[in-house]
């Protein structure tokens, strides 16, 4: 079994098919940086990205991905150049920063879909990760920031994730 | 991809012990490294002054500094004994540290010290709001003796006196011809024979030099949480490792009576079933984690004994009484006459949440065991493993980053649960626990009730008489006999925030000792907010009696010039004497802790039965702010999270176990929930830092209920807040 995840195409041992892809992702590929808080879809620590939309990965049964694009946190930034949600994050960092890959991909799919959202919307979509050290008001300014990032980036690079190639 | 967290041997280091209270490392080339050995009283290494006695010759210390810099070529890295769980100690640690070193604080290296440099995991600890607090002074002291023996050697190596040295950015420049440099580095490496201290201890910055300390940095460590390459104790990896999940008791104080390892060895990718009736313990080591807790389904085990208590037999005990537990204080008369006001306010058990559960990974060899374990207290940690894993064998702890903590990682059992299993196997086992053991196997915040008795005269409170009945919060980390416990009575952590901070003549506090059979233990404050919660309604309830203006008679209670700054200046900034919104009305509460000064307004509107915050001010004095952006996020942070034990949190016990399962019955607060204005404002002061991850939590609650009272005339004395 393979799956491709972060543009690259890795091989799965066939016994983990039915484990969730939380651990295949953290345990087997040593992609940590998507995170495990809950186990049951509540947190949002394990975001990831699956064809462009975010899924948790510890409610999504590692075969249920084969043939789909994945993108964790190590995925976002080109090169050195970090995905504009990374860069405000980076500014304005979180404290244990546990929850932030959830966040931010909650905000890289908001931002696909809708370049500036209102105050209202980044509410509405942000509104299902935790953040137990609190942080809800920088994340709310982060992803005011990142839109703000993105607007200046050239047409070309707009894209803001990279795309199954 | 494979993450290695591999130990970094080391070249020994010898370090000797100079006149003042420093280390210095002897014999290595090339390398300049000055340190301090910090014990529980950080700033006063009494150890190294001990030995030192009237100033004996330098000898090879008996000791390691367990805080030090080394300078050389090309870096310098500095070695502090805190460990990061998302505070910024890290970082703060490091602006104080840059300011008398005279370099870019960017330019340190931080490293967070492992057992493995020599000293012993016993001094490893970061709690109760001390790091910057205990190391302000000691760290400056260090690193202004570090830049004057790098300018006195600077000048040696330019042939010139040391005062016509400059120094900036970590290069010595001669003062009329600033093209002739020497960096730190150079100079080090240049250095011929053994370094030296200056005689007299270089004065230190008054706060208005101040170049790095108070301004407003970043995290040194934001880059890589951003990228995914920092590195947490549920992340550490190592060749070859496996996966342990271990069974857990139904109930709490059961034992394991029979265990039979039944269908659990047969399980796909099973290693090994560990089977330890004796030890009480029994777990599971496979080649993934999610094959090792499913395997956990099919042992056979039965157990025995623990407890059947419900959550009402624990209100029943849990019930302050009138004249009952030990006076911890007494002054003036102790009797109430006239009209007295009477209430009892109630908290629950609460869990501490923090997002990243409990993960050890253990290396456990012949003659070795290394640990990768995110904890507060590596002593702890190592003399669990050391029961866990009987034997000769010496250990080393590698502390990791923390995806926060609040109280709960100052004693986890990861650690010696994968050792236990790493021992059994022979390779590294890495244990993670599941949201569902944190939530149903952990310590809580315990439940308290306090019950306040007060009398008024002439608008000013003449007496008052406080019973605070409390489980156990220190009394459960730190190993006391039970004998010991009865005989004191009570639990230090329920002193912290337990007396009235204002002018009261006649105040007598008591404090009833409740022993539970649920493990309870520090969560964030640890007695602060329930106390809080229940002296700043109180305060309220007093106020209201004496008809004034809640802010107003606090005010009038004391007379100490920070507490009346701060309340006055939260005062303005919340705008308490203009009307609030329609449909809206504020509370205030106040709070001091490890030295620091709160007060807080909170403004609250309703929705139905939803109490919805809409604002909240925070004054806080704090002594001199050292990281602005962090202590603020502290602040912030802190009342995110008494709003959501304000508003949501309890953890219920039946049949001797806990209810709640995960975040579906114990929700958090959401961002939706959280106030868009959380101002959080530091008074100037010259005063020393005090204490910033804790107090700010304390007054929420109290000012929540107190904002309720004003909104409906509605007085909640329980958390959570239910209407
Ligand atoms: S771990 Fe997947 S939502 Fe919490
Ligand atoms: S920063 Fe710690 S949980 Fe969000």
């Amino acid at each position: 079994m393979n799956l491709t995840i972060n543009n690259s195409s890795v091989p799965i041992p066939d016994e983990q098919r039915l484990e969730p892809l939380v651990w295949v992702l953290r345990d087997t590929l040593g992609l940590v940086g998507t995170r495990y808080g809950c186990g049951i879809g509540v947190c949002g620590a394990c975001n990831v990205l699956m064809d462009g939309k975010v899924v948790r990965s510890c409610q999504t049964m590692t075969e249920t991905a084969i043939g789909k694009t994945i993108i964790t946190l190590e995925g976002l930034a080109v090169g050195d150049e970090l995905h504009p949600v990374q860069q405000a994050f980076l500014e304005n960092p979180l404290q244990c920063c546990w929850c932030m890959t959830g966040h931010i991909m909650n905000a890289v799919e908001l931002l696909e879909a809708n370049k500036q959202p209102s105050p209202e919307q980044i509410d509405d979509a942000m509104n299902d990760n935790y953040c137990r050290c609190g942080g809800y008001n920088t994340i709310r300014a982060n992803v005011e920031r990142a839109s703000e990032i993105a607007s200046l980036q050239p047409a070309s690079k707009r894209l803001v994730i990279r795309r199954k190639t | 991809m494979k993450r290695a967290a591999k130990p970094k041997p080391d070249a020994a280091t010898r370090w000797k012990t100079t006149r003042r209270r420093f280390l210095i490392a002897a014999g290595s080339l090339g390398v300049l490294s000055i340190g301090g050995y910090f014990g529980l009283e950080a700033g006063r290494p009494l150890l190294v002054d001990r030995i030192e006695g009237g100033g004996a010759p330098s000898s090879p210390a008996p000791s390691n500094p367990n805080l030090w810099f080394e300078i050389k070529e090309g870096n310098i890295i500095f070695y502090a004994p805190k460990f990061e769980m998302g505070q910024g100690i890290q970082s703060a640690l490091a602006q104080i540290a840059a300011e008398e070193l005279e370099v870019d604080w960017q330019s340190l290296e931080l490293r967070q010290p492992n057992s493995q440099h020599g000293f012993a995991p016993s001094f490893m600890f970061t709690f109760g709001s001390t790091s910057v607090k205990d190391l302000f002074k000691p760290i400056r002291e260090m690193a202004a003796s570090l830049r004057e023996m790098l300018r006195t050697e600077a000048a040696l190596q330019m042939g010139i006196d040391a005062s016509s040295i400059d120094i900036k950015n970590g290069v010595c420049s001669l003062k009329t011809d600033s093209s002739k440099t020497l960096s730190y580095g150079a100079v080090v490496a240049a250095k011929k024979g053994e370094w030296v201290l200056p005689k007299t201890p270089p004065a230190l910055k008054a706060k208005n030099q101040f170049t790095t300390i108070g301004k407003p940095l970043s995290r040194l460590d934001a880059k890589s949480k951003v990228t995914g390459q920092a590195v947490y104790s549920m992340d550490a990896q190592a060749k070859g490792m496996l996966f342990g999940a271990v069974a857990r008791a139904p109930r709490f104080g059961a034992k394991l009576e029979t265990a039979r390892a039944g269908q659990a060895e047969s399980q796909v990718g099973v290693v090994k079933v560990v089977l330890d009736v004796a030890n009480n313990f029994a777990g599971v080591v496979a080649q993934t984690r999610t094959q090792a807790r499913n395997a956990l389904k099919f042992l056979e085990l039965t157990w025995t004994g623990g407890t059947s208590i419900s959550q009402a037999e624990i209100d029943t005990l849990v019930t302050a009484k009138a004249g009952s537990g030990v006076v911890i204080r007494n002054r003036g008369q102790s009797n109430l006459q006239g009209d007295v006001v009477t209430a009892s306010y109630r908290t629950p058990f609460a869990a501490h949440a923090h997002l990243e559960p409990l993960a050890a990974l253990a290396n456990v060899k012949e003659k070795s065991i290394d640990v990768w374990v995110g904890t507060q207290a590596a002593s702890s940690d190592e003399s669990a493993i050391k029961k866990a894993v009987p034997g000769d064998r010496s250990i080393k702890i590698y502390p990791m980053q923390m995806g926060g903590s609040f109280g709960r990682k100052g004693s986890q059992t990861a650690a010696p649960e994968a050792a236990r299993l790493s021992a059994a196997v022979g390779k590294p086992v890495h244990v993670a626990w599941t949201r569902e053991e944190e939530m149903q196997q952990s310590f809580y915040r315990p439940p308290t009730n306090t019950l306040l008795q007060g009398t008024l005269e002439n608008g000013t409170i003449k007496a008052i008489q406080q019973v605070t009945a409390s489980g156990d919060i220190l009394f459960s980390v730190i190993p006391i006999p039970a004998f010991i416990k009865n005989t004191i009575g009570f639990d230090f952590g329920v002193l912290s925030g337990q007396f009235l901070p204002y002018n009261i003549a006649n105040y007598q506090v008591r404090n009833q000792r409740v022993d539970l059979p649920i493990p309870t233990g520090p969560w964030r404050g640890v007695g602060l907010m329930p106390n809080v919660f229940a002296l700043e309604c109180f305060m309220d309830e007093l106020a209201v009696a004496a008809k004034t203006d809640p802010l107003e008679f606090r005010l009038k209670h004391t007379n100490n010039p920070r507490m009346k700054a701060v309340l006055e200046d939260v005062r303005t900034r919340s705008g308490w004497a203009t009307q609030a919104p329609i449909g809206s009305a504020r509370g205030v509460a106040y709070c001091t802790a490890v030295g620091t000064y709160v007060a807080m307004v909170v403004e609250i509107r309703l929705e139905g039965k939803q109490i919805i915050v809409e604002r909240v001010t925070v004054s806080i004095d704090t002594g001199i702010v050292v990281s602005p952006s962090n202590a603020a996020l502290q602040a912030k942070g802190s009342v995110v999270m008494g709003l959501s034990s304000t508003l949501l949190e309890k953890i219920t016990i039946e049949n001797g176990a806990v209810v709640q399962t995960n975040f579906k019955d114990y929700p958090l607060l959401t961002l939706k929930a959280t106030p868009k204005t959380i101002e959080v404002h530091f008074m100037d002061s010259s005063e020393p830092p005090s204490g910033m991850g804790e107090p700010v939590i304390g007054p929420v609650p109290a000012a929540v209920a107190n904002a309720l009272f004003a909104l409906n005339g509605q007085r909640l004395r329980e958390l959570p807040l239910a209407l």
